[in-house]
């Protein structure tokens, strides 16, 4: 059965049928993404924080921007084409169009394998200190000799499960445990079982709610773990995912931060921020901060006499939110923090923290940290609406050029029989990619510049 | 809409001007995102008054909006209208039951 009107147009709607349906999902399109721009509104409006302005990489942005601006032209190009019956010109057009998306998506994920690389810690007084963690994040727990473990008798979402989530955890080999029984065993699945089992039988027996397992290990255990992999713990106690409980001594808990700003802006006066005690930061790179924000502040009321201080968001931006550029402070005189020149610098000797590549790294204690994160959802609902509004533009760009790349490769037959009709199909297809574009003219200056 | 073989000839070079033109807008939204304004919801204004001019372009020219059959802008005005209310929604999110005093505004003491 032919589909009719594929290529003439329909008498009612002078339009093939084609061009109507694409038009309604446009129209469903726009209502989908008109939601999640209202979610933007709703979130930006309502933001407790400094809503991020230029803190995404505008350079790849603006590429990103021409990159497909310049597809869209291509795609109308490549439709006009086929039109004219240039089907040399065509080819070169779609396959630009469909390059064009490539490179798109391709800086997409450079920009997205950032945000998961970089971390934000926010102190207890309100600093967001940003950075990497070259040693990821873990806690250390030793002296471990005994594991409680907890079978519940009824069937419960919180089973004991060591060979699955307290074993893997363990520094070193796998040790071996006594039982309260005084047998030597291995711990692993089947062991378990049959431990659990007997247990179960006692716990009955006794008309208890659960079975509790003891298991004393020969040598002192050590346990690595990163915050997901347990449940919690306190000096002396770590508890697993799975309910298991260790007794032993917290070893280190603190966090390696490779740090590259200082966002004071969350700070009542900045320049105590908690980032400059002596044992981060310390007093040299105060001294830069202060520096930096009094240049801000100076050029600030000469260049805008008349204007409050207090709500330029710009000017709270660039005094309060000091970047690192090198691994020891600035010398007098250049502390500009616009200024990459610091750069230069040799990492003196014996400064504060030890110098690493272009950062300072700070060790910071646990109970200075009330949160960190990536830059994730997680961390703010900037960065949520930014991966939900980018994500579902990425995976539109992605299947439209799926789209067009099939009429590109897979369609020649209808190319070299019936080009009215691919002709129209490309137009079809090509609608759907300047409404992609179409999005991403809002998205930029929202997400990137505003 | 007019797809005669000379119509789409004239209209090659048109695209190409849109894109140069789009692409102009492009870089003056992000030079004038750099200028601040008095306060940050003029640059704002400012960003999506380009943004706005950009769109309207590419769905004009690009997606021959400016010469198309009547069923088209009938679906799209639907669309137009529910997209707005969508943007003027967080108004309703000022006030509630509780503190809306309607449009009565106390005389200054």
């Amino acid at each position: 059965m032919d589909i009719p009107y594929t290529v003439h147009a329909r008498p009612d709607t002078g339009l093939y049928n084609a061009k109507i349906g694409i038009w309604l999902f446009l129209a469903s399109e726009v209502m989908l993404f008109g939601g999640l721009f209202s979610a933007y509104i709703f979130l930006r409006v309502g933001a407790d924080y400094p809503w991020p302005v230029h803190d995404l990489d505008v350079t790849l942005g603006f590429i990103n921007t021409v990159v497909l601006i310049a597809s869209s032209v291509t795609v109308v190009m490549a439709w006009a084409c086929l039109k004219l019956r240039k089907f040399g010109w065509y080819r070169i057009n779609m396959a630009i169009t469909v390059l064009c998306a490539a490179v798109f998506m391709f800086n997409k994920t450079l920009e997205y394998k950032a945000k998961f690389a970089h971390y934000a810690v926010k102190l207890t007084d309100g600093t967001l200190l940003t950075g990497h963690l070259p040693h990821g994040y873990q806690i250390k727990f030793g002296d471990v000799t005994e594991l409680e473990l907890s079978v519940p008798v009824k069937n419960s979402a919180v089973t004991a499960d060591p060979v699955g989530y307290v074993l893997p955890l363990i520094d070193g080999e796998a040790p071996k445990f006594k039982t309260e029984d005084g047998q030597e065993i291995a711990l692993d699945s089947k062991s378990f079982a049959s431990l659990a089992a007997s247990a179960l039988e006692k716990a009955k027996a006794a008309n208890k709610g659960s079975a509790s397992i003891k298991l004393v290990s020969a040598t002192p255990l050590k346990f690595i773990a990163k915050p997901s992999e347990i449940f919690g713990y306190t000096a002396t106690t770590l508890t697993f995912r799975d309910g298991t409980t260790a007794t032993g001594k917290l070893t280190d808990d603190k966090m390696t931060l490779e740090v590259d700003g200082v966002d004071a802006r969350g700070v009542a006066q900045s320049e105590k921020s908690l980032a400059f005690d002596h044992r981060y930061l310390g007093e040299e790179w105060q001294k830069a901060f202060v520096a930096n924000r009094d240049h801000h502040i100076a050029k600030f009321e000469k260049d805008y006499p008349t204007r409050d201080k207090a709500r330029s968001a710009t000017l709270q931006k660039e005094s309060l939110f000091f970047k690192l550029h090198s691994a020891t402070p600035p010398a007098a005189g250049e502390a500009h923090g616009d200024k990459h020149g610091a750069e230069a610098h040799a990492p003196a000797e014996g400064g504060h923290g030890e110098a690493h590549g272009h950062h300072p790294t700070v060790v910071l204690e646990k109970k200075d940290i009330t949160f960190f994160s990536n830059f994730t959802p997680k961390l703010n609902t900037y960065y949520a609406i930014y991966f939900t509004l980018t994500g579902l533009h990425g995976a539109h760009v992605v299947i439209g050029a799926l789209v067009l790349a099939y009429f590109l490769c897979f369609d020649n037959k209808r190319l070299k029989q019936d080009p009215e009709h691919l002709a129209n199909r490309v137009e079809v297809g090509g609608l759907f990619w300047h409404f992609v574009d179409l999005v991403w003219i809002f998205l930029f200056p929202l997400l990137y510049l505003l | 809409m007019a797809d005669n073989i000379e119509a789409i000839q004239k209209s090659i070079k048109k695209y190409i001007a849109i894109g140069a033109l789009l692409i102009f807008f492009s870089g003056l939204t992000v030079a004038l995102s750099y200028w601040e304004l008095p306060t940050h919801s003029l640059n704002i204004l400012v960003g999506m008054i380009l943004a706005t001019i950009k769109a309207a372009l590419v769905a004009l020219i690009f997606m021959h909006l400016n010469h198309e059959r009547s069923v088209i802008y009938k679906i799209l005005v639907f669309t137009v209208v529910l997209a707005v209310v969508l943007f003027v929604l967080f108004v309703l999110a000022h006030d509630d039951p509780l503190t809306f005093s309607g449009f009565y505004s106390p005389v200054e003491q």
